[in-house]
């Protein structure tokens, strides 16, 4: 586990990682890493396929599209041969309680 | 390879649909409160009266249900869990209503009322028409419907109801169509409006948006219908009440179920305030929790009103009962969320593809906030000054309130001009 996302390959989540630090919810001006937002980095090797679960802070995320074409972008770059497959979840919702202590340090928490 | 979006978005409504009504209901801000700094003898007139007429019909339809129509196209799918259904349904209640509108507010004006006015208000009840059946089909093709979506369907149905009354006013000015003259229908039409139509859309498109927007988990459905079937009950009540012409105590009744769900309202605004993720509340999210607070304020001038009415020692009451309602707390939640949600469409439009490739602006970064914050405080500054005119009828105070406000209307203008014509900067 990498930043409390499950990974079956830590060092590819950490390269990933590299890239998603730079996706950002836009209405929060805080990045989806420390905001909680991605739950599961998988990498199938034989396949060159990315699977990334994530979330959104609520179903009705008006800026959803724009967040998880950027993840899907982000993971483009950094695995420019791969597949990518971006699915979102809504189980377990996402709560305050995913934000990284920078992220709460960011919010004013 | 890049796939396709993740399945379980919403789907955001096209910006073509959305910014023309944002544009056209800044322009129209101006326009009435230009009129009002040229017409601020208003005050001292009867309140059925051209001038009154024509500034009460631009900030209602012009200005408040304008961006309503437009932020409720945008908001559509975050509040019935789907869809819009039909950009061309949205496109042409833009295109008759932003006909209607001028030619009506005119004729109010020159108080010609004649063709022009019913030409007018034909044209407003097409574009509501259209507005109402995509609200219908867009809430009907999900399986469910929200205690959200409810709010919209009903107060798109009051909505339809006043301009429809409201087209029967016009054409009962040369055809007698209705049993008595048009003033005696004023009242109905106006709450019609005002409680059916803004209240019911602002609560309901504010539970949702406020609590989204703060960063808040709360929520409370049960509040929320009891909040929806207060406001029905006040309106339906009042209605009836007018109806079989009873004492104006009755009203008592009416104003009691409304000022209680405004209370809850403001409750749940309140508790989603305290649990709120994020600390920080930035300027527009201020401004809308104002306008709740606002929302008290007409209340407290019609229970006055009705005191003073029965022997009508003040009646400017009802001059300043409208003023607290349309330049109060609808013109301050208007205020506040322009700024929280043209901003983020105006980026989906130009950044969503080009996030990834560059550092983009953060959405509130596409206005000048220092703009924002001297149009607040100029807003807040010309609402008392103008409210403490129409109570002390002295001329002077009145025209630095109107003024006031006008400044306001036009930084309002200058930031959404400068959010709508927004161009990404060449780097990207």
């Amino acid at each position: 586990m990498v930043k409390n996302i499950i990974t079956n390959d830590i060092a590819k989540c950490n390269q990933a990682l590299i890239g998603l630090y730079n996706v950002y919810d836009p209405e929060i001006g805080l990045n989806i890493i420390d905001l909680g937002l991605v739950y599961e980095l998988n990498f199938d090797d034989d396949t060159k396929t990315v699977n990334c679960e994530m979330t959104l802070t609520t179903q009705f995320c008006p800026m959803g599209e724009a967040i998880t074409g950027d993840t899907t972008q982000s993971l483009t770059n950094s695995f420019p041969e791969w597949t990518i497959n971006v699915n979102l979840t809504f189980e377990p919702p996402w709560d305050y309680t995913k934000i990284s202590p920078e992220g709460n340090e960011f919010l004013g928490r | 390879m890049i796939t396709p979006l993740p399945s379980g978005l919403q789907k955001t409504t096209n910006y073509k649909v959305v910014l023309p009504f944002y544009l056209y209901a800044s322009i129209s801000f101006i326009v009435a409160t230009a009129l009002l700094l040229v017409h601020t003898n208003i005050t001292k007139a009867h309140h059925f009266n051209p001038h009154t007429l024509a500034i009460t019909h631009i900030l209602a339809l012009g200005w408040g249900t304008m961006i309503i129509l437009g932020a409720s196209h945008q908001l559509l799918p975050v509040l019935v869990d789907g869809k819009l259904n039909s950009d061309v349904l949205a496109h042409l209640t833009f295109i008759f209503t932003a006909i209607g509108i001028p030619i009506l507010v005119y004729a109010f004006y020159t108080f010609y009322t004649g063709w022009s006015m019913q030409i007018g208000a034909v044209f407003i009840n097409i574009g509501v028409i259209c507005y109402v059946l995509n609200v219908f089909s867009s809430s009907f093709s999900t399986p469910k419907r929200n205690v959200h979506a409810w709010f919209i369907i009903t107060a798109s149905i009051w909505l339809f109801s006043t301009v429809f009354l409201g087209l029967l006013l016009v054409f009962n000015f040369s055809y007698l169509l209705l049993p008595k003259d048009s003033l005696s229908y004023l009242s109905i039409h106006a709450h019609l409006g005002i409680v059916g139509w803004f209240l019911l859309l602002v609560i309901g498109v504010g539970s949702r948006l406020i609590p989204m927007f703060l960063i808040s988990k709360y929520t409370n459905d049960r509040n929320l219908w009891i909040v929806f079937w207060l406001i029905n009950l006040g309106l339906i009540s009042f209605l009836l009440i007018k109806f079989f012409g009873l004492n104006n105590h009755a009203f008592y009744f009416s104003v009691a179920s409304i000022l209680i769900a405004i209370c809850i309202f403001g409750i749940h605004c309140k508790r989603a305030y305290a649990v709120r993720i994020r600390r920080n509340v930035d300027e527009q999210m201020k401004t809308s929790l104002i306008s709740v607070a606002q929302m008290l304020l007409p209340i407290v001038a019609l229970i006055i009103t009705l005191c003073f009415l029965p022997t009508n020692k003040f009646p400017n009451m009802i001059l300043l009962y409208g003023f607290c309602i349309f330049f109060g707390w609808l013109t301050a939640i208007i205020l506040g969320m322009t700024f929280k949600t043209l901003p983020f469409i105006v980026w989906n439009k130009v950044y969503h593809t080009k996030a990834q490739n560059a550092k983009t602006p953060a959405p509130k970064e596409l206005f000048n906030e220092t703009v924002y914050q001297f149009m607040l405080y100029s807003y807040l500054l010309g609402f008392i000054v103008f409210i403490i005119g129409i109570i002390s009828l002295i001329d002077v105070i009145l025209k630095i309130g109107a003024i006031v406000l006008f400044i306001s209307a036009m930084l309002y203008v200058y930031n959404t001009s400068k959010v709508i014509f927004h161009k990404p900067q060449k780097t990207i």
